[in-house]
């Protein structure tokens, strides 16, 4: 009797731990995030790939796919191999929220790389849902300041420094130039987010231009609107400072438009980072003679320069993986936005996550090497990328050399009226990891 | 034996769809049922053509500006206003529907290509004058947020299904209005001004007013469907509504017959699917960024001709035969 309930006793146990055994075993390991495989990690961008904004920008997904095969052929991340999604959203703001939207949910993308645009991208981030559904939002190409608050972007991280920021600076250089302190200025400016941070900038710089900015709609300066604009300000007396905060596309159009009307010689022209590519302005019809002489901001080395370590490596990487497509500052930017990416993820470690991958910038992300040549100033309270700029002046050549002869980098923020400062001279660039691939 | 209603058959027919378009929204994916919204955005969008230019015979190439409005109207009751998100649609129809009325006692002289050059002049224009006025929020626009689901639906109920919640049951209700409208007085009044309007007029038909009542009541539905592609893209911009918006509409009311609302769904599946087909043929193909740009023109013009030749009358009027 006794053994008989002894036995039951064990069978009973027994049974319980076997059909526990069994429902454990049936239950799913801890999900893992969309877009991970043990052997790939899928990646999306939105961008322009067609349309206007194409022409400046279009490089940047092949750019960024081409860093990534380059570290595919060199082992992946963590042996697991980066697939980069790209869609075409023509910069429209529609098209960027519906492509965006399908890169989260159609692709299943892991995270989303280099979101490209203002009023795009803030559309896109809504739509696609990616703070309620943890999307890691990496390097942002656009300088909207708000992208940096963390509270309405939860898992954004911007690389541009801010347009506020800029303005900021350029307001600086124009109040140290002794050539451009005493004529009029004016300002053409993107009529969103852009300008509008652009607009701000100015104000906390304390730069009054002579007249209101001239705003015209994303994608929408005409050749006509331009020389419309140009023919008025060209019968001002001295060179007046001319400064463009708009898409390269955007400039090109002023720029043709004042050597139509004969005026090219007649401003100072200075030109926003984001616009002010030589490369693309020629590819454009810009002739080299307009373009030798304007002014333009940069946190990055030129594009053109080989002895800088980050150019060089990165134009061997183009050259094999991305062929035929000229080196410039958005195939630049494009694989300096990779290599931080596949930081990023290296940071986050071999059990990959979201939430571990945004951590994992917030903690190590202000190490990561980078051809920025400001630091990078990520944490767990800031998202902002780069926060500084050097004014250059373009040759003939399309090569921007520091304007006076020496590179003098400023740095600021974007909400207070600080004067910008220049970076302490103890400030070293990270230098670019062996090869250009990273083992952080 | 009892026999029901055209009435009645139509809201039990109507009833019949919503409970199956429940029971999809509920077997679908998250991405389905975005892409089911915008099906009946669009459904609605070329209803309002069909309405318009199908039962009273005006032709508006400017209704992705009447979307526009109403679009506005929703977004700023949102946001500066703070109402709710039904109130703020409905707001979106009665806006553009008076904007639609007073266009159309305007445009109630014009009729074939002088009413479609104006109206085109109307989709060039209208965005434009957005940019001018700061309360638009110029060039970004205006946020349209309806929020979260209601907490009583479940953790597990997404944005998407709240979304194609709302897109389905306004696009149902507002096409079955639609459809009984037709079938009424107004519906005869319209097709009598379509077929012949001096033959209208000597019956005693308002031809001027009436015009400008299926040009009011058209921008209404219009502006419906305006106020629901943007909350799907949560924000209205000028851009959000381009010229080529308007023609893609004419495009699906094509399809659909323009002359019966019975395939307008066919209509916005097909709006919804040309990007897709051409994304996808585009990658499978390759091919120079300029044939990509081409290939979603080449194929909806490919589709309009097959349409014209095959089916000028739209699916709806194959199934009538049929039966």
């Amino acid at each position: 009797m006794i053994r008989n309930t002894r036995m039951k006793r064990i069978s009973i146990v027994s049974a319980v731990a076997v059909a526990g055994a069994m429902v454990l075993s049936t239950l799913p390991a801890q999900a893992a995030d969309p877009g991970l495989t043990s052997t790939e990690i899928k990646l999306g961008l939105s961008s322009p790939q067609t349309g206007l904004a194409a022409a400046s920008y279009g490089k940047l997904p092949k750019a960024m796919k081409a860093y990534f095969d380059y570290i595919n052929a060199n082992g992946g991340v963590y042996g697991r191999k980066i697939k980069l999604v790209a869609r075409d959203d023509r910069y429209l703001p529609q098209q960027a929220a519906t492509q965006t939207t399908k890169l989260v949910l159609e692709d299943e993308v892991f995270a989303l790389v280099g979101a490209l645009g203002t009023a795009t991208h803030t559309k896109a981030y809504a739509a696609a849902q990616l703070a309620k559904k943890n999307v890691p939002d990496l390097f942002v190409n656009s300088g909207f300041s708000k992208f940096g608050d963390k509270t309405k972007y939860p898992t954004t991280f911007m690389i541009l420094p801010s347009y506020a920021m800029e303005a900021k600076i350029i307001s600086k250089f124009i109040a140290d130039t002794p050539t451009l302190r005493p004529q009029a200025s004016f300002l053409i400016a993107q009529d969103d987010e852009f300008g509008e941070d652009g607009v701000k900038g100015f104000v906390l710089g304390g730069h009054k231009f002579t007249a209101p900015a001239t705003l015209y709609p994303q994608g929408g300066l005409s050749s006509a609107l331009a020389e419309g604009a140009l023919t008025s300000l060209g019968k001002l007396p001295g060179n007046p400072v001319l400064v463009l905060m708009g898409t390269t596309d955007t400039t090109a159009t002023i720029l043709k438009a004042a050597e139509k009307l004969d005026l090219t010689t007649k401003f100072n022209w200075i030109v926003g980072s984001v616009g002010g590519d030589a490369t693309t302005l020629k590819a454009l019809g810009v002739k080299s003679t307009t373009i030798d002489g304007i002014k333009a901001a940069s946190f990055f080395p030129d594009a053109k320069d080989t002895t800088d370590e980050y150019v060089k490596q990165f134009m061997i990487i183009n050259t094999k993986y991305n062929k035929g497509v000229a080196f410039d500052n958005v195939v630049l930017q494009g694989m300096n936005s990779a290599m931080l990416t596949v930081q990023a993820l290296r940071a986050a470690g071999k059990n990959l996550t979201r939430t571990g991958l945004i951590k994992a910038i917030e903690d190590k992300g202000s190490t990561f090497a980078s051809a920025g040549l400001t630091s990078l100033n990520y944490s767990a309270t800031s998202r902002v990328g780069y926060n500084g700029y050097w004014f250059g002046q373009l040759n003939a050549q399309g090569e921007l050399k520091p304007y006076g002869g020496t590179r003098k980098i400023y740095t600021t923020d974007s909400t207070t009226v600080d004067v910008p400062v220049p970076l302490p001279d103890t400030y070293k660039r990270k230098p670019i990891p062996k090869n250009g691939i990273p083992t952080n | 034996m009892h026999k029901i209603s055209a009435n009645r058959k139509r809201l039990l027919t109507f009833i019949l769809l919503g409970w199956a378009l429940l029971l999809i929204g509920d077997r679908v994916g998250e991405f389905r049922q975005y892409q089911g919204s915008f099906v009946a955005m669009y459904a609605l969008a070329i209803a309002s053509i069909i309405l318009l230019t199908g039962y009273s015979g005006q032709l508006s190439l400017g209704h992705s500006a009447l979307m526009a409005v109403g679009a506005y109207a929703g977004a700023l009751s949102i946001n500066n206003l703070h109402l709710h998100p039904v109130i703020a649609l409905i707001i979106a129809a009665l806006v553009a529907g008076i904007f639609g009325l007073i266009l159309g006692i305007a445009a109630a002289r014009l009729s074939g290509p002088y009413l479609a050059g104006t109206t085109l002049a109307l989709a060039i224009s209208l965005p434009t004058i957005a940019n001018q006025f700061t309360i638009l929020g110029g060039e970004q626009g205006v946020a349209f947020d309806i929020g979260t689901p209601p907490a009583r639906y479940g953790e597990d109920f997404s944005q998407y299904k709240w979304f194609f919640w709302i897109s389905s049951l306004a696009a149902l209700i507002m096409i079955w209005m639609v459809a009984n409208l037709m079938h009424s007085k107004f519906g005869r009044v319209f097709i009598a001004l379509r077929d012949n309007q001096t033959a209208a007029q000597l019956a005693g038909i308002n031809v001027g007013r009436q015009k400008a009542v299926a040009f009011g009541l058209s921008a209404g539905v219009a502006g419906l469907a305006g106020g629901l592609l943007v909350m799907l893209i949560s924000g209205v911009s000028p851009s959000a509504f381009p010229l080529s918006l308007s023609f893609s509409l004419l495009t699906g009311a094509v399809v659909t017959g323009v002359y019966d609302l019975k395939g307008v769904m066919l209509g916005g599946l097909v709006l919804v699917a040309i990007p897709e087909i051409a994304d996808s043929v585009g990658s499978r193909v390759g091919g120079s960024d300029g044939f990509t740009i081409a290939l979603p023109g080449f194929l909806v013009s490919a589709l309009l001709i097959l349409a014209v030749l095959f089916l000028p009358n739209g699916p709806g009027k194959l199934l009538k035969k049929k039966m």
